[in-house]
């Protein structure tokens, strides 16, 4: 029986001859690794099966190769019975296609591993329906068996069956394609948790309406669900597929945005932000994304309540206007702002800087600015904390957020005492600290402090030269002051305290309206505070001093051994505050309370060691140092203070600010305003020596109040990145920097001359959005600059060019000039009497008629009071030629010889003198020309801008002639430059013009703006109706001018002007010229008429 | 202090006016020093100065001071009021003449006037107190015409005559005659500046609101509440004159303080009473008036 057997299996290894030698081969070593208990009878099916396979096709020989070659291993998963079932999958395969079988049998090792006996077939038959005949589906079924493996350890079978379908209908749209998916499947699916069937259910959606983004859609669902709460996925893909059937589109990208925000978010708030978007997609699937993307921005101000709530008033709106319902919950538009405004309790520094710049302003009585304390830190000047408030000598940086107490009133208040504590260092002087200014209190000690310690430093025998001096160690007097310390860190942490305290003071005596907000702040600083028995000796005493300062003034606890001290420090604390107290009086409080605090070892202190010491007794006599202080004093000028401690001692460490107080950095600040007054004086007058880059970096690293820790990288780069940031921020408030001339856009006729220093302003607008019928708040930045100078000499020449009509303009405009007084009669009350009148009423006495008392005349004063804006739009399309149609042919077209060319372009570039043909520009740059010579002949006060711009936060405006500046050279030097440059967003524009004009003190305003085209910019526009939302704002631009009671008036030369004038300029007047080369003279004739 | 027009053109009224109080008046610097001198050399005067800083109350209290009865003439154009009318011309030592834009020069000068069937010559303001002697105080003059300070030029050069035209004289000013003009020049536009030629006829004397504690005192004093609300007061109005050139056109005058204290004085809460004193007085800024209100509330409790 075995014999017969083996040589059955002989005969078939005969066979084998027929095919390539693989196959013998690897029946050889699959034979011998087969199972041992293996029935000779099977082991003959085994080696049968694989010659059947072989015998199909010219090339199945290969899939008989791979079958026996993975036989081995297959078998040890499965009883034969099944074996054979995989054996027949793998022939019917082979029937098909002999490659696809090849990659089944290779597959299957690793897939059995994975897959249950009983789908063997089921799995074949997947790979089978993937396959079309076609070598692109055969190539995309072999990777699916080739990825089985993988794809199997993340999905049961029924998913991988849906996968499938879902790749078979990709694949009728694109192999590559499926193939991409197939492959981004493996990697993706163990990424995605427990909902891969409403995944493939979405993508196989998205097969139908979009089967380009399926792609991407796998690329992004991989970064997309992580981010989400893992009970929730599910729900967000439900979503997603509900927005793909609503015809959303972009769904990846979708999904990328808003998981993104939900990240941002608690994912506890995830279910609840799900539930109100499963709500709206039933209002409207398009505002479901930007809602989530909403929430993100608005959870940190909102509770869940309340987004509820602001959810719901944007589904009310929704209702009634699509598009202001999406703009809502993008948080695009005024309303939104208002509600959310309303429902939040946060106080939000951006909503309230207008007034409380102005607050600050009014307490310091100086230009103080107000900023939010990111700004600070990104400076990399020093400051870390973005939370905390602080100052820098000029600006008082505040939180952005204030969201501490369930109401707005208390939000608010917390935020007025933080600004006014930092107004409190300008106001009362914590930076105006002088070495040599005497103490109001203390006997001063600093100076004798200072020499004794040079005097120990100095090494020994060496005399001090007279004459020469001390070399100036320090740049700051504040410097000059901490170096008497050893301990820096201490001495700064007490200058701090003593001097917030005196602060505090001050505050609440100058101020007694903002006393009571004030203590309540104070009040809740003591629960943040570090328990005092907690800390080591000298930090517990430091924490007393903040306990004491925070005006608490009874039990606090302080070491028993040091009670006496705890005392004597209370006593010179309280001294300080004091309504007439100077900060220099701080700084003497601070060098005796270090002597004592230094003196002491930084021990832990057992927890029964403790008592509370009641400081609430009023001090009488004036104050003079007890003997110990003098003992004390002496150590500190000897520099013993650090030599006396014990071993052991743990090192002196910060305590945390006081909150409301924020970082106090007087070193730095008055090294900051020292650079500043520097560079503000010219090299050669500087008062003293200039700060060298080392001095600074020497100052930096000796300060305490830089914590290099805090930034990363090494310290050495950081102190010269600190010199570096400082000197540039000293730098920037100079008036003469030329870095704010020049805005990311250059003049395209830019020359590279500097252009003239103007004012760093910026200005933000509103945009109107018309869908949505609602502002967008703070949409656009205006830039201004004041235009650059160029030639005045073509003023002149189109003076001179135009001048039988400028004679002519200026007669009419001087006929224009009212007749300053204009007679007026019959009135009751006048300057005489008219003796007509009086003749008359005499006449009517006589006759017994009841006389007109009217015979008085009066001369009136009639003034022309008339203010007017140009604004000229400077945009690319201004630089088209006009065609002027005499022109000949060789002028206009550019020659075929490149030599000729060559020199064509030459011209075409050269000087706008030279130019041989007029561009749009050109002309309105004569028609400025002309109406400032018209209008300083009628004395009217007019301003000429230029604008152009390009997105929202480039809206450039020129000055080219201020409304309250005098004519003068420059400006005829500037409108030699005016140039065409980028787009054109007018809306913002006309606002700041419009802003202008307001402020202007005359009964006529007028703008006038001269244009080329319609408005147009990128961003300026809305799907589907990209240029009506141009013209509507443009259109309530206006509409706000006129509001203002200033006339618009809007001049185009834009033959197409109809369509759209009409609508922007409502019932305001407008006018299209049929040619370019009327705009000089019609704008004069507009003019006057206007202003008449 | 100052009693009703009518009864001060008796003469014996203003003999017993001159025997009532004087005016209350802090000095801040030298200026009745230099309004003495002036006045001895008879050199015209500008006041310069904010609104509401005691430019007017100067000139009363030095009119006091220099033994001048005073007088008050509001500019009245009607013809037929009496008050304008029934003035004796001899004694009227300080006219006050509230400039606008309309003052024409026969509001100065005078007028014919009918009554009856005849016309009847009434002198102007500026006649009277060229007669009488007195000082002619300008107020706001950069508001009137152009043409009416021309008309005072003769008067403040050493020729100190009036033409008055329409009758064709000359009037010599009297021994005491002074002009005293007033202007603010915070809030005038280039287009009514003084002109050149009539301000440098002047000698100016710049006004300023008073120091703080200066003006705490004319607080207390004028308006009767005690020092520390005077203080108060006086503290917010530096505040809020901080904000000037913010937003603010002007800053508050010491006499909106009078206004405010006088309030808390009749018992108003102090933030109502400079919320409507102070606050809601100088501006309509909606950012502004929060931020004057963010300083009263720091300051009054």
């Amino acid at each position: 029986m075995e014999n017969q057997d083996r040589s059955t299996l002989e005969q078939i290894q005969e066979q084998f001859r027929r095919f390539p030698a693989p196959v013998a081969d690897e029946f050889e070593k699959a034979q011998a690794k087969m199972p041992d208990n293996m029935e000779a009878d099977s082991m003959v099916k085994w080696a049968n099966a694989g010659v059947e396979i072989a015998e199909q096709t010219v090339r199945s020989w290969e899939a008989a190769a791979q079958y026996y070659k993975v036989s081995p291993q297959v078998i040890s998963y499965m009883p034969f019975n099944y074996f054979m079932r995989w054996t027949q999958c793998g022939n019917d395969l082979c029937k098909e296609s002999p490659t696809l079988a090849t990659a089944y049998f290779e597959a299957s090792p690793e897939a059995m591993s994975q897959l249950r006996s009983r789908h063997i077939e089921a799995w074949a038959a997947l790979g089978n329906s993937l396959y079309k005949g076609t070598w692109k589906s055969s190539t995309l079924a072999c990777k699916f068996f080739a990825y089985s493996p993988a794809l199997m350890e993340s999905l049961t079978f029924p998913e991988l069956e849906r996968f499938v379908s879902f790749l078979d209908a990709l694949s009728h749209r694109s192999y590559d394609l499926a193939a991409e998916c197939l492959a981004l499947g493996q990697q993706i699916f163990p990424l995605i948790g427990d909902d891969k069937t409403a995944f493939i259910g979405l993508a196989t959606a998205l097969v139908d309406s979009g089967w380009r983004e399926v792609k991407s859609f796998f690329e992004s669902g991989a970064k997309a669900l992580p981010k989400i709460d893992e009970d929730q996925r599910f729900r967000f893909l439900k979503i997603a597929e509900r927005l793909v059937q609503g015809g959303g589109t972009n769904i990846p990208n979708v999904m990328l945005e808003t998981s993104q925000a939900l990240s941002e978010v608690d994912p506890e708030a995830h279910s609840r932000i799900l539930t109100l978007s499963e709500a709206l997609l039933e209002e409207s699937p398009a505002a479901v994304p930007e809602f989530i993307k909403g929430c993100a921005q608005i959870m940190d101000r909102l509770s869940l309540a309340q987004v509820e709530r602001w959810y719901e008033e944007g589904v009310n709106l929704l209702r009634q206007n699509p598009d202001g319902g999406l703009a809502f919950f993008k948080i695009e538009s005024a309303h939104s702002e208002s509600v959310l405004e309303a429902l939040s309790s946060g106080v939000e520094f951006d909503r309230i800087k207008p007034v409380m710049e102005m607050y600050c302003r009014g307490l310091a009585g100086s230009e103080i600015k107000l900023a939010a304390s990111e700004d600070l830190v990104s400076k990399g000047i020093g400051w870390v904390s973005s939370e905390s408030p602080s100052t820098e000598g000029s600006t008082v940086f505040v939180p952005t957020l204030v969201d501490r107490y369930p109401s707005k009133d208390e939000n608010f208040g917390w935020f007025k005492v933080v600004s006014t504590h930092q107004v409190a260092h300008l106001e009362f002087g914590s930076f105006s600290f002088e070495f040599d200014e005497p103490s109001t209190i203390f006997q001063d000690r600093r100076a004798d402090l200072e020499k004794n310690k040079v005097e120990k430093e100095r090494p020994e025998g060496e005399e001090q030269v007279e004459g020469e001096g001390l070399e100036r160690a320090w740049i700051t007097d504040m410097q000059r002051f901490f170096n008497l310390f050893e301990d820096r860190k201490l001495s700064l942490d007490i200058f701090t305290v003593v001097e917030d305290g005196r602060l505090d003071f001050r505050v609440k005596h100058e101020y007694p309206g903002i006393r009571a907000a004030y203590s309540v702040v104070q009040a809740d600083s003591h629960k943040g505070r570090p328990e005092i028995e907690s800390l080591p000796v000298r930090e517990a005493l430091v924490e007393f001093l903040v306990r004491l300062s925070l005006q608490q003034y009874d039990s606090i606890p302080a070491p028993l051994e040091y009670v006496e001290q705890a005392k004597q420090i209370t006593d010179i604390a309280r001294r300080v505050l004091d309504a007439t107290s100077t900060v220099q009086d701080a700084a003497e409080a601070t060098l005796r309370i270090y002597a004592i605090i230094a003196a002491i070892p930084n021990e832990e202190v057992p927890p029964e060691d403790w008592e509370d010491v009641d400081t609430d007794e009023e001090q009488q006599e004036e104050y003079t140092d007890p003997d110990e202080m003098e003992q004390l004093l002496q150590q500190l000028a000897e520099g013993m203070e650090m030599e006396l401690r014990p071993d052991g001692e743990s090192d002196y460490e910060s305590s945390e600010e006081v909150e409301y107080r924020g970082d106090f950095k007087p070193e730095l600040v008055q090294l900051l305003s020292q650079l500043r007054m520097q560079d503000g004086q010219s090299a050669g007058e500087a008062d003293g020596q200039p700060i060298t880059q080392e001095q600074l970096e020497e100052l930096l690293q000796n300060s305490a109040e830089l914590d290099f820790q805090a930034v990363e990288g090494d310290i050495q780069n950081s102190q010269g990145l600190f010199a570096d940031n400082l000197l540039k921020e000293a730098g920037m408030n100079l008036p003469d920097n030329p870095e704010f001339g020049q805005g990311p856009f250059v003049h395209v006729d830019d020359d590279g001359d500097a252009l003239e220093a103007s004012e760093p302003q910026t200005f933000v607008y509103d945009e109107w959005d018309f869908r949505a019928d609602d502002y967008k708040p703070r949409w656009c930045i205006v830039r201004q600059k004041t235009m650059q100078e160029g030639d005045p000499a073509f003023y002149a020449s189109t003076l001179h060019n135009y001048g039988g009509l400028v004679s002519r303009i200026r007669r009419q405009f001087e006929m224009m000039v009212p007749e300053t007084f204009r007679r007026q009669r019959k009135l009751e009350d006048g300057e005489d009497i008219d003796i007509d009148d009086l003749v008359e009423a005499i006449v009517d006495m006589k006759t017994g008629v009841s006389p007109s008392e009217k015979f008085y005349w009066r001369r009136n004063k009639i003034q022309r009071e008339v203010a007017a804006a140009f604004l000229v739009d400077t945009s690319a399309s201004t630089a088209e030629a006009i065609d002027e149609g005499k022109r000949t042919a060789d002028d206009w077209d550019a020659p075929d010889d490149p030599v000729e060319y060559m020199v064509w372009l030459r011209t075409r570039r050269g000087e706008a003198a030279r130019r041989s043909y007029k561009r749009i520009i050109d002309v309105e740059k004569e028609a400025i020309v002309l109406i400032v010579n018209a209008l300083e002949a009628i004395g009217d006060v007019y301003g000429i801008y230029g604008f152009s711009g390009y997105g929202r936060e480039n809206v450039e405006f020129y000055t080219i002639k201020e409304l309250d500046e005098a004519f003068s050279d420059r400006v005829k030097r500037r409108i030699d430059r005016v140039a065409p440059l980028h787009a054109t967003r007018m809306g913002p524009a006309i606002r700041h013009a419009t802003s202008k004009l307001e402020k202007a003190d005359a009964r006529t305003k007028i703008l006038f703006l001269v244009s080329d085209g319609r408005p147009q910019d990128r961003g300026y526009s809305r799907e589907g109706v990209e240029k009506e939302y141009a013209v509507h704002d443009t259109r309530m631009a206006l509409e706000e001018a006129r509001r203002k009671d200033i006339n618009a008036f809007c001049l185009t030369v834009d033959k197409n002007g109809h369509d759209y004038l009409g609508t922007m300029c409502a019932d305001m007047g407008y006018e299209v010229l049929d040619s370019i080369f009327d705009l000089p003279e019609r704008l004069l004739y507009l003019y006057r008429r206007l202003t008449m | 202090m100052t009693s009703p027009t009518r009864t001060l053109y008796r003469s014996y009224i203003i003999e017993e006016y001159q025997l009532t109080q004087e005016p209350y008046y802090v000095p801040v610097a030298d200026e009745v020093e230099l309004f003495e001198a002036a006045y001895a050399q008879k050199i015209p005067v500008i006041f310069k100065g904010p609104t509401g800083c005691g430019k007017t109350r100067f000139i009363e209290y030095m009119s006091y001071r220099l033994g001048q009865p005073l007088t008050r003439v509001k500019q009245n154009p009607s013809p037929g009021a009496p008050e304008a009318v029934r003035t004796d011309d001899d004694i009227m030592p300080l006219v006050t003449i509230a400039c606008h834009e309309d003052l024409t020069a026969s509001d100065l000068v005078g007028r014919y006037l009918l009554q009856g069937n005849e016309t009847v010559w009434i002198d102007g303001p500026l006649t009277r107190a060229v007669k009488a002697g007195g000082i002619c105080y300008l107020d706001e003059i950069v508001e009137a015409r152009k043409d009416t300070t021309v008309l005072i030029h003769p008067l403040t050069d050493h020729r100190r005559i009036l033409p008055v035209e329409k009758k064709g004289e000359l009037l010599e000013a009297g021994e005491g005659f002074l002009l005293v003009l007033s202007y603010n020049p915070g809030y005038q536009s280039a287009l009514k500046d003084l002109k050149h030629s009539t301000r440098q006829r002047f000698i100016s004397i710049e006004f300023d609101y008073p120091p703080i504690d200066i003006e705490a005192e004319i607080v207390r004093h004028e308006s009767g509440v005690d020092a520390d609300v005077a203080n108060q007061l006086a503290k917010l109005g530096g505040k809020v004159r901080n904000l000037k050139e913010h937003g603010l056109g002007e800053g508050a005058s010491t006499r909106l303080l009078i206004y405010a204290g006088q309030l808390i004085n009749q018992g108003i809460p102090p933030r109502r009473a400079c919320q409507v004193a102070i606050n809601w007085a100088v501006t309509d800024d909606h950012t502004v008036q929060r931020s004057i209100e963010e300083l009263t509330t720091s300051i009054f409790e």
